[in-house]
C-alpha cells in the first residue's frame, strides 16, 4: 500500500513538473509572440508560394464600411487582372494607422503597400518617410501624368516621386442659398463683397458665418483659403523658402495679413463670438438647421453638411474670394498609396498602382464610385457632386494651392491655432505674436 | 522520511517556484520597465518618433521646455485642476456618505444613482457634458435662460477663465461617486460605542462628527485624497475629448501636453523630457503629500 502510495506520488509529482514546465513554456511562448507579429491580422511583408503566387500586404487608414473599396472591391478586381497575385488588405482607422505603421516600419515588417500624406502632412508624410529611406521611387509609373503636376509635386522628395494622389480634396464655404436668395445676395467674388454680404445677413438678423472653434484644426478651414488668395500667388515658394529661412511667418504682408482678414470676420461678429465653445459637429448642426447663413468647411464633411435638418434647404459652396478678386481654391491632392522600399515584389506592386490609377480601369472606376475622393481625371471625373464644380474648374485651370499645413512641419498649425484662439478669446495676443509664435515653432520644428 | 523531509521543504520553501515569477517579470521589464528607461534616454535626444537618424541634444529639450512656458502653464493648469477636485470632490462625497450613512429611506438607491455616472466611459460624459455646456442652446444655457437670465452668452467651454473649471466639474461630477462608496465604508467601520460615549457626554452632531468620526476615518481621507491627488495630476481626458486643450492653452495640463508635443508636433524627444519632469514633479508632490497626511492619521 506505502509502496503503492510512493508510486503515486512520484506519479504526481512527475506530472506536476511536466504542467509546471508546460506551463512557463506557453507563457513564455506568449510572451515572444506578444513581441513578434501575428501575420493574420496585419500584413508583414510579402510571401511566395511554390507555384509562383505572390502575396502582396496593404496597409491603409479608414473604416471599413459595407462593400468596403479597400478591403473587398480592391482585392477581388486585383485578382481578376493579375490571377498570380492575391492582394491583402488591413484597414485601421486613422489613429492606429499611425501607430502600426510606426511599429511596422521600425521592426522592418511593414506592408509592400501603405498610405502616405501628401509633403509633409502628419506622421505619415510622404517626405518623412521618404527622408528615412522607407519608400521606394514610383516616377517611372504612367499613371502619375494622368493625376497632373498639382498632385505629383505634393508626393515629390529630391525629385522623385514616392507617392500617389487618390483625387482631391478641397475647402471653401458652404452657404445657404435659400438664405442668400431671400436676402437678394450673390456668391461675392471679392473680399469687400464678402464682408458686405455677411454685413447684409447680421443686418437682416441673421448668423453670417458658424465655426466651431473649440475643436481648433477648423480655423484652419477659413484661414488656408485666405492664405491661398494671398500669400502663394505673389510667392509660389513661399512655403519652401520658410525652410531655407528667405522668408518668414512674420514677413509684412502675408501671414499678419491673412490673419487680419480672417479675425475681421471675428471682430465684427460675422463669426459667432461663442465659437470657441461650440465643437466642429455642433457647428455643423447649427449650420445644417438653417441657424446660420454660412460655414467654412471641407469637401470631406459635404456628408454632414447635406444631412437633414431642422429647416430644409439648398446648399451652395464658394471658395472665399480673394481681395483683389482673383480667387484662388484652396484644394489638397488626398493622400495615397505609395511602396515600403524593403518590398520583396516591388514590380508587382508598381503594377498593382498603375492598373488601379490608370483612368479607365474597373479598378479606378470602382474607386471613383466609391465616391471617397474627388477624382479628377478619367471615368467617373464628370460624376462628381455638381456642388464642387467651381473648384474642379479651377483646378484644371491651375488656379488651385495646396493647403499650407502639407508644407509644414507638423505642430506649426497647433500653434497657429493655440495662438489665434488666444486672440479670439481675448487673451491680449496680437497678430505680431501670433506670426512670431509660429516662427519660432517652425524654427524649432526644423532643428529636429 | 528523506523523501518526506524534501517535499515538504518544497511548501515550506518553494524555491523553484520563483520560475512561475519570471513571465510576468518578463512582461513587466519589456513593456514596462524597459520603455520608462528608454524614456530617459530619448529625452536627450532629437527623435521624432519615425527616423532613428536622430542626434543628441543633451540639455536642450529640458531647456527648451522651461524657457517657452509650456512647462509653467501645464503645471499651474495641472495643479489648479487638482486642486479644484481634490477639494470639492473630497468635501461633496464626504457629505453625501455622511447623508447615506444616516439609514434614510431609499439609501440604496441614491447610493446606486450617486455611483452611476462613474459607469460610465470618460468619452461618452466628455461628450455629452458639451453638449450640456453648449453656448445658447445647451442645458445650462437652456436653465439659465429659464430662470430669466441671458443664457445666450454662456460660453463656459469657450472661455479662458471658466473652461478649465467646468470640465474640472464633469471630472468630479464622473468620480464623485467612486469617492462617496470609500467614505461610506469608511463610515460604516466606525464603532457605534464611540459615538454613543460621545451622546453620552452630550456631543452635539457637529461634535460627533469632528471629533469621533473624521478621526477614525482619516485612513478613508488619505485614500481619497491621495487617489484624487493621482487623478488630478494625470488628467487628460476631458482636455482631450471636451475642450481640446483650449482656448488657447487654458485646458492644456501636463499629460495633455505631452501628448501634443509626442503625436501632433511628432518631437517624441522634447516630449520625453516634458514627461521626465512631470514625473518628478508628480513624484515630488505625492511625496510630500504622504508624508504630511499619514503624521494626521489616528489610530484607535
Amino acid at each position: 500500500m506505502r509502496k503503492q502510495t510512493a508510486v503515486f506520488e512520484k506519479e504526481e509529482s512527475k506530472v506536476k513538473k511536466f504542467l509546471a514546465s508546460l506551463l512557463v513554456m506557453v507563457l513564455s511562448l506568449a510572451v515572444l509572440t506578444g513581441c513578434g507579429d501575428d501575420p493574420d491580422s496585419f500584413g508583414h511583408g510579402s510571401e511566395e508560394s511554390e507555384d509562383g503566387d505572390i502575396t502582396i500586404t496593404m496597409l491603409f487608414s479608414g473604416v471599413a464600411t459595407e462593400d468596403d473599396f479597400q478591403t473587398m472591391i480592391l482585392p477581388k478586381l486585383i485578382k481578376e487582372k493579375f490571377p498570380n497575385i492575391t492582394l491583402e488588405v488591413t484597414e485601421l482607422p486613422d489613429d492606429q494607422y499611425y501607430t502600426a505603421l510606426k511599429t511596422k516600419l521600425a521592426s522592418g515588417e511593414c506592408p509592400d503597400i501603405i498610405m502616405v500624406q501628401p509633403k509633409y502632412a502628419g506622421t505619415n508624410s510622404v517626405i518623412s518617410l521618404a527622408q528615412a529611406g522607407y519608400l521606394l521611387d514610383l516616377s517611372d509609373l504612367a499613371c502619375l501624368d494622368l493625376a497632373g503636376d498639382a498632385a505629383k509635386q505634393s508626393f515629390t522628395y529630391d525629385g522623385k516621386v514616392y507617392g500617389i494622389s487618390q483625387g482631391a480634396a478641397m475647402l471653401g464655404a458652404f452657404y445657404n442659398k435659400d438664405m442668400f436668395e431671400a436676402n437678394s445676395l450673390e456668391v461675392p467674388t471679392t473680399w469687400d463683397e464678402f464682408l458686405n454680404c455677411c454685413e447684409t445677413l447680421q443686418q437682416a438678423g441673421i448668423q453670417p458665418i458658424v465655426m466651431g472653434d473649440k475643436d481648433a484644426y477648423v480655423m484652419q478651414f477659413g484661414l488656408y483659403q485666405i492664405a491661398a488668395n494671398e500669400i502663394y500667388p505673389n510667392n509660389p515658394t513661399y512655403d519652401d523658402e520658410l525652410r531655407t529661412g528667405e522668408t518668414h511667418f512674420t514677413d509684412e504682408g502675408t501671414w499678419d495679413k491673412v490673419l487680419e482678414m480672417y479675425y475681421e470676420l471675428y471682430e465684427k461678429g460675422y463669426i459667432n463670438t461663442s465659437s470657441l465653445g461650440l465643437g466642429a459637429s455642433q457647428a455643423m448642426q447649427m449650420f445644417v438647421d438653417s441657424e446660420a447663413a454660412m460655414t467654412f468647411d471641407g469637401s470631406f464633411n459635404l456628408q454632414g453638411i447635406n444631412a437633414a435638418g431642422a429647416v430644409d434647404f439648398e446648399r451652395g459652396y464658394f471658395p472665399i474670394p480673394a481681395e483683389n478678386g482673383d480667387t484662388y481654391a484652396a484644394m489638397a491632392p488626398g493622400g495615397g498609396p505609395a511602396v515600403y522600399s524593403g518590398t520583396k515584389h516591388p514590380e508587382e506592386a508598381k503594377a498593382i498602382l498603375d492598373y488601379w490609377f490608370d483612368g479607365e480601369s474597373p479598378v479606378y472606376e470602382a474607386y471613383s464610385k466609391d465616391g471617397n475622393a474627388i477624382v479628377t481625371y478619367g471615368v467617373g471625373s464628370d460624376k462628381n457632386d455638381p456642388i464642387f464644380d467651381t473648384f474642379l474648374d479651377m483646378y484644371r485651370d491651375g488656379k488651385a494651392w495646396y493647403w499650407c499645413n502639407q508644407a509644414w512641419p507638423a505642430g506649426t498649425e497647433t500653434e497657429m491655432e493655440a495662438l489665434f484662439g488666444s486672440m479670439i478669446g481675448g487673451q491680449g495676443t496680437t497678430i505680431d505674436d501670433i506670426t512670431s509664435g509660429m516662427q519660432r515653432k517652425l524654427e524649432e520644428l526644423l532643428e529636429q | 522520511m528523506k523523501n518526506k523531509n524534501k517535499k515538504s521543504g518544497m511548501l515550506v520553501m518553494p524555491n523553484r517556484m520563483y520560475i512561475f515569477a519570471v513571465p510576468a517579470l518578463l512582461l513587466f521589464s519589456v513593456f514596462w520597465i524597459y520603455p520608462v528607461l528608454q524614456l530617459f534616454y530619448y529625452s536627450f535626444t532629437n527623435f521624432n518618433g519615425i527616423n532613428y537618424n536622430y542626434d543628441f541634444v543633451g540639455f536642450k529639450n529640458f531647456a527648451r521646455i522651461i524657457s517657452e512656458g509650456s512647462l509653467l502653464n501645464s503645471i499651474l493648469n495641472t495643479l489648479l485642476y487638482t486642486l479644484i477636485i481634490v477639494v470639492v470632490s473630497n468635501v461633496i462625497g464626504l457629505a453625501l456618505a455622511f447623508m447615506l450613512n444616516m439609514g434614510l429611506k431609499g439609501t440604496r438607491f441614491y447610493r446606486t444613482a450617486v455611483y452611476i455616472p462613474a459607469l460610465f466611459s470618460a468619452i461618452v460624459v466628455g461628450f455629452i457634458w458639451s453638449y450640456v455646456y453648449m453656448p445658447s442652446s445647451g442645458m445650462v444655457a437652456s436653465i439659465v435662460d429659464l430662470f430669466g437670465g441671458e443664457g445666450k452668452w454662456l460660453n463656459l467651454l469657450g472661455n479662458y477663465q471658466t473652461a478649465l473649471v467646468s470640465i474640472a466639474a464633469v471630472d468630479i461630477w464622473k468620480n464623485i461617486g467612486t469617492t462617496m462608496i470609500i467614505y461610506l465604508a469608511g463610515l460604516q467601520t466606525v464603532n457605534e460605542s464611540y459615538v454613543e460615549a460621545g451622546m453620552i457626554d452630550g456631543c452635539t452632531d457637529w461634535q460627533l462628527i469632528k471629533y469621533i468620526k473624521l478621526p477614525l476615518i482619516s485612513t478613508t481621507i488619505t485614500i481619497n485624497v491621495v487617489l484624487n491627488v493621482i487623478a488630478g495630476l494625470k488628467a487628460f481626458d476631458f482636455s482631450f475629448i471636451m475642450t481640446n486643450g483650449g482656448p488657447g492653452r487654458a485646458t492644456n495640463t501636463l499629460m495633455f501636453s505631452i501628448f501634443q508635443m509626442a503625436f501632433n508636433d511628432q518631437m517624441m524627444g522634447k516630449a520625453s523630457a516634458f514627461s521626465v519632469v512631470s514625473f518628478a514633479v508628480i513624484v515630488l508632490i505625492t511625496i510630500i503629500m504622504l508624508i504630511h497626511m499619514n503624521r494626521k492619521e489616528v489610530e484607535f
